[in-house]
């Protein structure tokens, strides 16, 4: 039996000694409204959304938080943490669901919300730069004063921070139209693990979208999980805010059907295109839990397709016009301008609320919701959907603590050869003991290694880091899990930054080509 | 435009509307009460909380339209126009 | 072909169901529960226990789904920037309650920073997508007031707050900053000259700093009201509603105001209340039916509501024109509380000559004046800054006055109005001005800038 969390050190967390100095060290570049210490301060920076064992709670606790308002505070904090062998963890919303902000070892939490300004708005370039403290809703509401719009749109869009898209290197909803974080973003200054800054991104001023002098480093600073530093100040790229948006809904009497129109639609080739999302069978039974849209729906509806465009109105209705002649031919049934309208409205900040969550019986129970995310292509869906579905089922059959809360993919590119595919479990924290945590974790491995079998990869949108998932990665990544080793130890000679994640304490192990070749497993 | 304690604590007489759900206000469904007797109940909910989430979400849902895009174009514009030109 | 399970042996698991439909597979009951779960802690202290288990299931339905859409449109959270003190840290801290991690000496501070304004529970999806659907919501300010509650039982005091809570107990009303001075003898002052009489079918409530400080807006109600035929008088004895000892957790002094109030309108045969002031609208509508229950049978009535209906009706007919360029602050406690936004406007735009910017009720969300919930008396930097921020989004819009609908909220807007050149002023006044009343009355120490003309109260006017 492979178990590959067995191979992490587990660093000791940080003495009183060391904090006190820390802080008295940090009292020096600081003011006291930045430093944190307090009980309240540190236990409410200890987790993000993910379902997690509540009564480990005080294990993730980190020992101080601090506020810097300025990428020199960050590098000035960064460099005292460096020189006294403290751990940092970057914070920017605590809305990723694979612990990237989640303090493994205590140390000192470096907590960016503050840097939230809008440092510069180029309306020639179509440029912005702001602080990655910035949430893209309140930046948003800012660009529509002149027409503009960044169109990065994660399901956390009204909470989640521009710093923590570049952190995760996130995938955003209508991506297929406009691209994902890494094409939306620029450039970024960035605090190394070392205190060094460092300017990300082509070209010396920062608003090149295309460059192809020295290494691309751009990629290796984004999706790192707060591994290699602190992004501090971005320049992203704005789009003229959409004149129009159509965003029908169709239904199918089976997956068979809706998944074939999917592919249908993301293969046209519609410009204004801006994403598909196919719901399964089992996400349509579980909306008619308590979704207004679908609970009158007949029992026909099974399955269902919904796809958005933005721009102009008037290619919009031409490319709108595409989409539904394509519906006619595969027979989809459109549900109606009330729901596609109102549906497609909800999906911007479609978190799921806890009391989906149901016992078998039925009765209702407060669950956290955790979405296992993987990027799959097209022909892989169904098989991926089948093996998830199953694993899912198979926690049920032991206990009413998990729960199937069904499944989307969404196109990922503009052409639909991959989908962000995304089964939702329901987890009843409140009943999460040892013995289900383990059975969790063994599900979450099921699940990455299904993705993997299928030839995809562990994660679209969340990032790969967590217990259970992040054994397979060595696997995913083959000789290049080897490379990231190599960085790591480079860029953090001393594991100061975010340790514990992303199994990268393995790069200061020595020669580790045995554990290695276990976690990989036969070829 | 009052508030009365007894009308705000008299929901309106509920009518079935699935399996698991029930109706009572205009475009209000309701869980079937008898899937919260267990682990979670029920808060008391005078109507005019219901009201105002129901109304609250459709306002919400609004401005997510014109937050993203100044208009929205309805399928079933498109659909009789593709019915017109045939 | 319908979603099946491959290669197993078929159960009920094998397809998808809609839990809880009588007509699923029976089978789907008889699985064996495998998990017995985390033992629970038993806690200690008798106060804590009872409180955590009170509000532990509301508390776990923020902590677990984690989703901090509050964040950004909680007035504290925008202008700190400070995790600890959102709506979600407040949840979280009740969940670590119950595991033994906190105690309510570790938390009771944080829970000083909130306007109790009601948009971190509002824009939750736990209230804003299913909170009808399951009649249960996210309750942030009920929780928030019950740690400042469980603060005071346990003898953890904000200074500010104490001090505050024993003067309003000490004069039966709070104990608001101005030149009146504050007793019971003066509380119905504002109302000289006015003819109003005491007691009868309708009462006009006046809180105690439209009362005692921003005496422009009652005065500016009653004449209204008069000029429309309205009929109404004065509560017998006025004490506070209780509300504000209500929210910095001195309950069983809110409780005791309130049944004085209660029994003073039973004395004067009282069924119906008017009230001009969002934060009493709330305690007569939220925390009286909770302390009375059914025997709380008295009709409340929001005058804004009132005044817009006697505009439908051709009651009242605005003439005067106004010549200001305003936008409307949605008081936080009718917007987001209670869903009153569209009779302000209907007013403000019956009025001739304004020119008004609105901004939308949702955009308003993420607004406040931060002069709700005791925040001013126990942080008034705090409150300044929300008020800044609040005239900022105002100055955006090039408006000459900024106009509210909520006399607590005036003063701390009327200051930042100040520094920015925007006049702040409540929409019963500016009604009244184009009624062509002749107001009377003050407006504060702060504002008053651009009245003229019949409009103009007494008071800072110059």
């Amino acid at each position: 039996m492979r178990r590959g969390w067995l191979f992490v050190t587990t660093l000791e967390r940080p003495s009183t000694d060391l904090v006190d100095r820390v802080v008295e060290r940090l009292r020096g570049v600081l003011r006291p409204d930045q430093i944190l210490t307090s009980k309240t301060d540190r236990y409410n920076r200890a987790r993000v959304p993910a379902p997690f064992p509540v009564h480990r709670w005080r294990e993730r606790v980190p020992d101080l938080a601090v506020l810097p308002e300025t990428t020199e505070e960050v590098a000035a904090v960064v460099s005292i943490a460096n020189e006294l062998r403290c751990p940092v963890v970057p914070r920017d919303g605590g809305t990723g669901l694979t612990d990237g902000a989640v303090p493994l070892h205590g140390g000192i939490v470096v907590d960016v919300k503050r840097m939230n300004r809008i440092h510069e708005l180029d309306l020639e370039n179509r440029t912005v730069t702001v602080g990655t403290g910035i949430n893209m809703l309140k930046l948003n509401e800012q660009l529509a004063k002149h027409g503009l719009i960044y169109p990065d749109d994660p399901a956390s869009y009204p909470c989640s921070l521009v710093g923590g898209r570049i952190g995760t290197s996130g995938w955003s909803l209508i991506g297929s139209r406009y691209g994902h974080t890494r094409d939306l973003v620029l450039s970024f200054d960035f605090v190394l693990p070392t205190g060094e800054i460092l300017h990300v991104g082509d070209g010396a001023g920062g608003k090149i979208s295309k460059s192809s002098s020295g290494y691309q480093l751009k990629h290796l600073f984004m999706g790192h999980q707060g591994t290699l530093g602190i992004a501090t100040k971005a320049t992203l790229k704005l789009y003229p805010k959409p004149e129009a948006e159509l965003s029908p809904f169709w239904a199918f009497d089976d997956y068979d059907a809706a998944y074939r129109f999917t592919g249908a639609l993301a293969r046209a080739g519609v410009a204004t295109f801006a994403g598909a999302v196919l719901f399964d069978e089992y996400k349509v039974a579980y909306l008619r839990r308590d979704d207004e849209a679908y609970i009158p729906q007949p029992a026909d509806v099974r399955a269902l397709t919904c796809a958005v465009l933005y721009g102009w109105e008037d290619e919009v209705r031409v490319g709108g016009k595409r989409l539904f002649r394509i519906a006619k031919e595969h027979g989809a049934r459109y549900l109606g301008d009330e729901i596609s309208e109102g549906d497609w409205a909800a999906r911007h900040d479609r978190y799921a609320t806890p009391l989906h969550g149901r016992t078998k019986a039925g009765q209702v129970v407060p669950m956290s919701w955790h979405c296992e995310d993987a990027a799959v292509n097209y022909t892989d869906v169904p098989a991926v959907t089948k093996a998830w579905h199953e694993i899912v089922a198979d926690l049920r059959r032991k206990t009413d603590v998990f729960d199937d809360w069904g499944m989307f993919a969404y196109t990922s590119a503009d052409t639909g050869v991959d989908y962000l595919t995304e089964i939702d479990v329901g987890i009843w924290e409140q009943r999460l003991d040892d013995a289900a945590w383990a059975m969790w974790v063994k599900a979450k491995r099921d699940i990455a290694a299904a993705a993997l079998a299928h030839g995809g990869s562990i994660s679209a949108c969340h990032g790969s880091c967590r217990e259970g998932e992040v054994d397979l990665v060595p696997r995913e990544l083959g000789r290049g899990f080897d490379v990231m080793l190599g960085v790591k130890r480079m860029l953090d000679p001393n594991n100061i930054m975010n340790p514990g994640k992303y199994l990268l304490d393995l790069a200061y192990q020595g020669d580790v080509s045995a554990q290695l070749a276990e976690l990989r497993g036969p070829s | 435009m009052s508030y009365r304690y007894s009308a705000e604590n008299t929901p309106p007489t509920p009518e079935r509307a699935s399996e698991v759900a029930i109706t009572t206000h205009e475009h209000v469904y309701e869980v079937d009460p008898r899937l919260m007797e267990l682990h979670v109940l029920q808060q008391t909910f005078p109507n005019w909380d219901t009201l105002r989430i129901m109304h609250a979400r459709h306002d919400h849902l609004a401005w997510m339209h014109t937050h993203f895009a100044e208009k929205t174009v309805t399928g079933s514009e498109l659909i009789a126009e593709i019915e017109d030109s045939r | 072909m319908t979603q099946t399970e491959p290669d197993m042996r078929p159960d009920a698991l094998q397809k998808p169901f809609t839990p809880g439909a009588p007509s699923n597979d029976p089978e789907l009951e008889s699985y064996p529960e495998t998990v017995s779960g985390p033992v629970p802690l038993e806690l200690t202290d008798r106060r804590t226990a009872e409180f955590v288990e009170e509000w532990r299931n509301a508390s776990y339905n923020c902590y677990s789904s984690g989703h901090k859409f509050c964040r950004e449109v909680c007035p504290v959270m925008q202008v700190t920037r400070n995790e600890s003190w959102t709506p979600t840290a407040f949840h979280a801290n009740v969940v670590a309650m119950e595991k033994g991690e906190l105690e309510i000496a570790d938390i009771a501070e944080d829970y000083v920073n909130c306007t109790q304004c009601g948009a971190c529970e509002l824009r939750c999806p736990n209230t804003l997508f299913t909170g009808d659907f399951y009649k249960f919501r996210t309750r942030t300010v009920d929780v928030v007031k019950a740690v400042r509650a469980l603060a005071v039982e346990s003898g953890v005091h904000q200074p500010n707050w104490q001090t505050w809570n024993e003067r309003t107990n000490d004069r039966t009303h709070e104990p608001v900053l101005g030149e009146t001075e504050i007793s019971q003898e003066n509380v119905r002052n504002w109302a000289e000259g006015l003819d109003i009489p005491i007691g009868g079918d309708t009462v006009l409530f006046v809180d105690c700093e439209a009362a005692f400080y921003r005496t422009a807006v009652p005065r500016a109600v009653a004449q209204i009201l008069q000029k429309a035929g309205y009929e109404f008088g004065l509560m017998g004895e006025q004490w506070c509603c209780g509300g504000p000892a209500a929210e910095m957790g001195y309950v069983d002094q809110a409780k005791r105001f309130a049944r004085h109030n209660l029994d003073n309108w039973r004395s004067t045969g009282t069924k119906r209340l008017l009230v001009l002031d969002p934060h009493d609208y709330i305690s007569f509508t939220e925390d009286y039916p909770k302390y009375f229950g059914a025997e709380f049978d008295i009709e409340v009535v929001l005058v804004v509501e009132v005044l817009a209906d006697l505009l439908a009706q051709g009651k009242l007919t605005p003439t005067v024109p106004v010549d200001r360029t305003i936008t409307y602050h949605d008081p936080c406690r009718l917007n987001k509380r209670k869903g009153i936004w569209e009779e302000p406007r209907q007013i403000l735009r019956a009025i001739p000559g304004l020119t008004f910017h609105d901004v939308d009720r949702v955009t308003q969300w993420s607004y406040c004046s931060g002069g709700g919930g005791g925040l001013p008396v126990e942080k008034p930097e705090l409150t300044a800054a929300i008020s800044e921020k609040r005239l900022g989004h105002a100055a955006e819009l090039g408006v000459d006055t900024l106009v509210s609908a909520c006399p607590w909220s005036e003063r701390p807007l009327s200051e930042a109005g100040d520094a920015k050149d925007i006049d702040v002023i409540d929409i019963h006044e500016l009604f009244a001005e184009s009624l062509g009343i002749t107001v009377g009355g003050s407006r504060g120490t702060v504002g008053d800038k651009r009245c003229g003309g019949g409009g103009c109260g007494g008071g800072g006017c110059s």
